[in-house]
This record gives C-alpha cells, structure tokens and sequence, in this order.
C-alpha cells in the first residue's frame, strides 16, 4: 500500500492562477478600460463644459472640479463607488462560485482537490485584489489626470484651504483605501450570494439590486433605525476627506460597518461552501 | 517522464495490500424527498476496469459524485483505497482523475490555458512539471492542433476529450469516466477504449459508466448494474455473463429419450423447438454430454445459450 499523506498544490500557485484567469476575461478587462478612461473624461469634461453657477449660488460639482486637483480623484471616487466599482466586484464575486459551478469547472477544482476553506480563500483573495486594484487604478489615473489639467498648486479643499501635495496625496490614498474595505464588504456578501447558487446572473441581480433598494430605504426617513445598518448608509461621508480638517468620526463608521459586513459575509460564505453539493 | 514523483509509489508498507480501490456501503441519497440513490454497497477491486451500468436516472452519476467527496451522502459510508473519505479527501484524491457530468471548461480559454489552470490545482504536479504534463494530456487525447484554439469552438467530441485530458493529467491510480463516449463518432470511441485499455494495462483502476452496454462488454473486467438507485447485480463479467445465461443447447433427434435420461440423472432439462435445453446450474456442459453418451443418445450439436449483457441487462433492469 502506497503511504497515503495529505498533498495540497502550493497556495502561491493557486493564487496566481485565479488571478490569471480573471485578468484573461474580457468583461474584466473591459471594465477595467471603462473604469481608467472615466476620471481622463471626467477631468476633460469639467475643462470643456462651461458649468453654469446654480441659482442658489453654489458651485455645481462640475465647475468644483474644474481648476481644483484634489476634487478629482475623490469625486471620481465617490461616484464609482456607487456604481462601477460594486458591478465589478460583484462579476468578479459571480464568476467566482457560480460562475464556476455553472461551467462545470468548479467540479475540477474540488475533485483535484483544492479543500473547499482553501478554494474559498483563493477566491476570496481574486475578489480583493481585483476591487482594490480598480480602486486604485481609478484613484491614481484622476489624481493625475487632475494634476496635469489643474496644476499641483491647485489642491483646494471644501474649506477653502490649500494643501501640499503630499497631503492631498496622503488624502487620496485615505479616500482609496476606505472606498476598497467598502468594496471588500461587497464583495463578502457576493461571495455568499455566489457560495449558494449556480447562477451567475442571480449574484449580480440581488447585490446590484441589494444596493439600490439600500439606496431607496435610507432616503426614507420613517425608516431611519434601520438606517445603521445599511452599508450604503456611509458612503456619502468619503468627501470628508476634503475637508479641513479631515472628519474622521463618519470615516470610522463606515470602516467599521464594512468589517461586520466582511465578516458576516464570510461567516455565510463558509457555512455553506463546506455542506454544498457540487 | 517529467510528473512530479507521487508520495511514496512503490514503497513497501506493513500495511497489507487494499483490494479494493474503492467501497461503499450502504450509500444513500435523498434529495428533497425523492431517493437518488440507496443501500449502495459496490465494490471496486483494484486494477479493475468496472463497467457502471443503469438506465437514465438510475443514480450512476449521484454514487459517482458521492463517492469523489463532491456529494456528501445522507447515509453510509465510502473509502477509497481503505481511506475513509470525506476525512481523507486530501490524501486520495490526489490518486484519483474523474470525468464527471461531461466536461467542464471555460469557453473563453484555449483548451491547453483551460487545462493549465487544472494543472495548477493539481497536488502531485510540480510546478515546473505542469507545461509537459499538459502537453502530453494533449497529446494522448488527440487534441494538441487545436491545443491553442478557444475552447468555446470545440465541437462535443473535442469538449468530451478535454474532460478525458483533465482527468489524465497525473499518473493515477483510480480513474473515474462518467460515460465518456458521449458526443464522441466511432474513431473517438475507439481511442477512449484505447485509452481505458492503456490504464488498465498499466495497473490503473478505472470505473467506467455507460449507457452503451456494447462498450461495457468490450472493456470491462467487473460490472455493476444499478435500477433505480440500487445495485441490483455486480461482480466479474464473465460470472455474471455465465449466471445468466446457464443453459445448453442440445440438438438431437430423440428429444424425450434424452430428456428422460437427464432427468434420470436429476439434471433439469425441457424440450425446446430445435432439441431440448438443459439447465446448467448445478452441472456442467461435459457432464451433460457425458450422460446422454452413456444413454446412447444421438447428439448432433450442443452449444452455449448465450444470452449477452443486453439480455442480462434487460433481464436485471426490467419494472416486475
């Protein structure tokens, strides 16, 4: 009888695999190109555009990004973490399991066998690494973009304030990093969705779904016990990065609102990775 | 050879040899309230090539996917190589390649990035062993031209060759074919029975579902017949083949003369149309011939009744 030892295929090497064969797709990297040319447009958008001046005086958000680098990126920011940035972790999130399990292929990673708390992993750790590297992308492309448009002199905050640019900079980074926790967030409760069925399209649909009816519910304000515990609920609080000084209080709940959103999502994904039927 | 060396092949351990490569016992499955599978005990002796017969819905697929840890059961028990799964999962698997519910590919990737990806799964695989191995899996299945096209524009049979590729990829000792001649002409159901006749020739054990008994027949040293969800016979093809089909045709001119002197010899005998048939049962073909010489009996011709899988199968499968 041959000596039976447990073997397991090197995680480094699982790992790279699954990010090769997300980076291969062509809806990632499709998304990928809309989400780098969005800030380059945005930034030529507010040079082009004449923003007119609201009747109540205030600066459109357009006319704010025209001639202030620092706007830029963080409003870049705050509108694709509403939209693209979701969609993106959330296809990623369905291509992992479901996707998986509807081609068949999930099968073969089982029967190879990749343990089912270690498949989770790998693909958790795809997920990640493809919402923090739009998030970053984006971010950096529309820092750029503003510092070539308005100049490195022009990092202008809501309070009226200039700031060097090692501090814009540092602010950026800041906003990034708590726009990809919030992603990550996403991407824990996609990853549960996508752990339960076999269609990719249903992870999409309830997490997309998910979030504009989040959207709906806080705008409602007979509702408003319910209001902590929607993750949607912080996210209007990334511009607090341009004020100053910087607000950290709204900042950290959001923060801490997407880690029990992680774990949570985690939790459900585990439990039904190890009993599901593949 | 460039696999990576598996743990220990060929080593000499205290630990007597399994004979079974893989064992169920009382497997059962409930999905809902409908019974898949049930009392399952089936055995796979190791080198065997083990035919896995049924009807459509008959449950060869859920004992398959139960018995590679991918369905956990709602009772009994499983091991392979006399390791107990799911617990040792980690440590067999590796040992097994499979072909399950057809191939499972992306349709995006070319066949050969498809089966890297595989690769890179695969435990027993080194690193740097993984482009040959896939290579050659390639190769031994017919698909290395087309090797670099997507696989969204294989036709069925080059889909069903890459499953045979994956399942291939590292020397194995037990391979598991859900029916593998699916989608495949003539010529490709030729080379999975080369290829099954490669593995078995090598010491591989190899279970092999079908719904093509002629395949089964051709290629396989035990079968299992499964009616739904049960085994309802299984052991070596030729015992089966011989249990079923335990009559001799005897062709002679005096039908009663030799009826009586069988019966006088207490061996079951009846008159049929071209001579009479006896029941070989509990005798055998030289004792039946013997005794209807001693009789002075004209015997023009005695042959076998032979009955076939197909009649067997009819036989087993067919609703009382």
């Amino acid at each position: 009888m041959t000596t039976l030892a447990p073997v397991r295929a090197p995680i480094l090497r699982l790992l790279r695999s699954e990010l090769r064969w997300i980076y291969r797709r062509p809806r990632t990297l499709i998304l990928l190109g809309l989400l780098a040319l969005y800030p380059i447009l945005f930034g030529i958008g507010t040079q082009v555009v004449d923003a007119p001046v609201r009747a109540n005086g205030d600066q459109s958000v357009v006319a704010a990004v025209a001639g202030n680098a620092m706007m830029l990126p963080v409003i870049v920011l705050s509108t694709t973490m509403v939209f693209f940035l979701p969609l993106g972790t959330t296809m990623t999130a369905s291509d992992a399991l479901a996707g998986e399990a509807s081609h068949g292929t999930l099968r073969g990673l089982l029967l190879a066998p990749v343990s089912r708390i270690r498949l989770l992993a790998v693909k958790a750790f795809g997920v990640a690494v493809v919402s923090a590297g739009a998030a970053v992308m984006t971010a950096l492309i529309a820092f750029v973009t503003g510092l070539i448009i308005a100049g490195p002199d022009s990092l202008v905050t809501f309070s009226g304030t200039t700031l060097p640019l090692a501090d814009g900079l540092w602010r950026v980074v800041v906003a990034t990093g708590w726009v990809i926790v919030q992603m990550w967030a996403i991407g824990a409760i996609a990853l549960a969705v996508s752990a339960a069925t076999e269609h990719p399209l249903l992870v999409m649909a309830s997490v997309i779904g998910g979030l504009f009816v989040f959207g709906l519910l806080s705008s409602i304000p007979v509702l408003d016990w319910l209001h902590p515990f929607l993750i949607t609920e912080s996210w209007d609080s990334i511009v607090d990065v341009l004020r100053d000084p910087m607000p950290w209080e709204n900042l950290t709940t959001g923060f801490l609102r997407a880690l029990c959103y992680i774990v949570i999502g985690y939790s459900l994904a585990l439990a039904r990775m190890v009993t599901k039927d593949s | 050879m460039t696999f990576a060396e598996t743990a220990g092949v060929g080593t000499a351990d205290a630990v007597p040899t399994p004979v079974l490569a893989a064992r169920t016992r009382g497997l059962r499955k409930l999905y809902r309230n409908t019974v898949a599978v049930d009392h399952v005990d089936l055995d796979v002796p190791e080198g065997a090539v083990l035919g896995m017969l049924g009807p459509n819905g008959s449950g060869k697929t859920t004992t398959i996917r139960m018995m590679l840890g991918l369905t956990t059961p709602t009772a009994g028990e499983i091991e392979l190589f006399g390791a107990r799964l799911p617990e040792a999962a980690q440590s067999v698997l590796p040992q097994v390649g499979a072909l399950v519910e057809g191939p499972g590919f992306h349709p995006f990737l070319s066949g050969r990035e498809n089966l890297l990806r595989c690769a890179a799964a695969e435990p027993l695989l080194k690193s740097a062993a993984i482009p040959a191995a896939v290579s050659e899996a390639l190769e031994r299945v017919g698909l290395s031209d087309a090797a670099n096209r997507r696989y969204r524009g294989y036709s069925l049979g080059m889909k069903q060759r890459m499953g045979l590729a994956a399942a291939l990829l590292v020397p194995r000792r037990f391979v598991v074919l859900d029916e593998p001649t699916n989608g495949l002409d003539p010529a490709g159901t030729r080379e999975v029975r080369a290829v099954i006749a490669d593995l078995h020739k090598s010491g591989t054990t190899v279970l092999v579902s079908s719904h093509l008994l002629s395949e089964v027949e051709a290629t396989c040293t035990h079968v299992a017949v499964l009616h739904q969800g049960t085994v309802v016979a299984q052991g070596e093809l030729k015992d089966l083949l011989e249990a079923s089909n335990a009559g001799l045709l005897v062709s002679t001119p005096e039908v009663t003369a030799a009826v009586d002197a069988l019966r006088d010899n207490r061996i079951p005998a009846r008159a049929v149309p071209d001579g009479i048939l006896v029941d070989l049962a509990a005798t055998s073909a030289p004792e039946v011939v013997a005794t209807l010489v001693r009789a002075d009996i004209p015997v023009y011709e005695v042959h076998r009744q032979r009955t076939g899988l197909e009649d067997l199968f009819a036989q087993l499968t067919e609703t009382p």
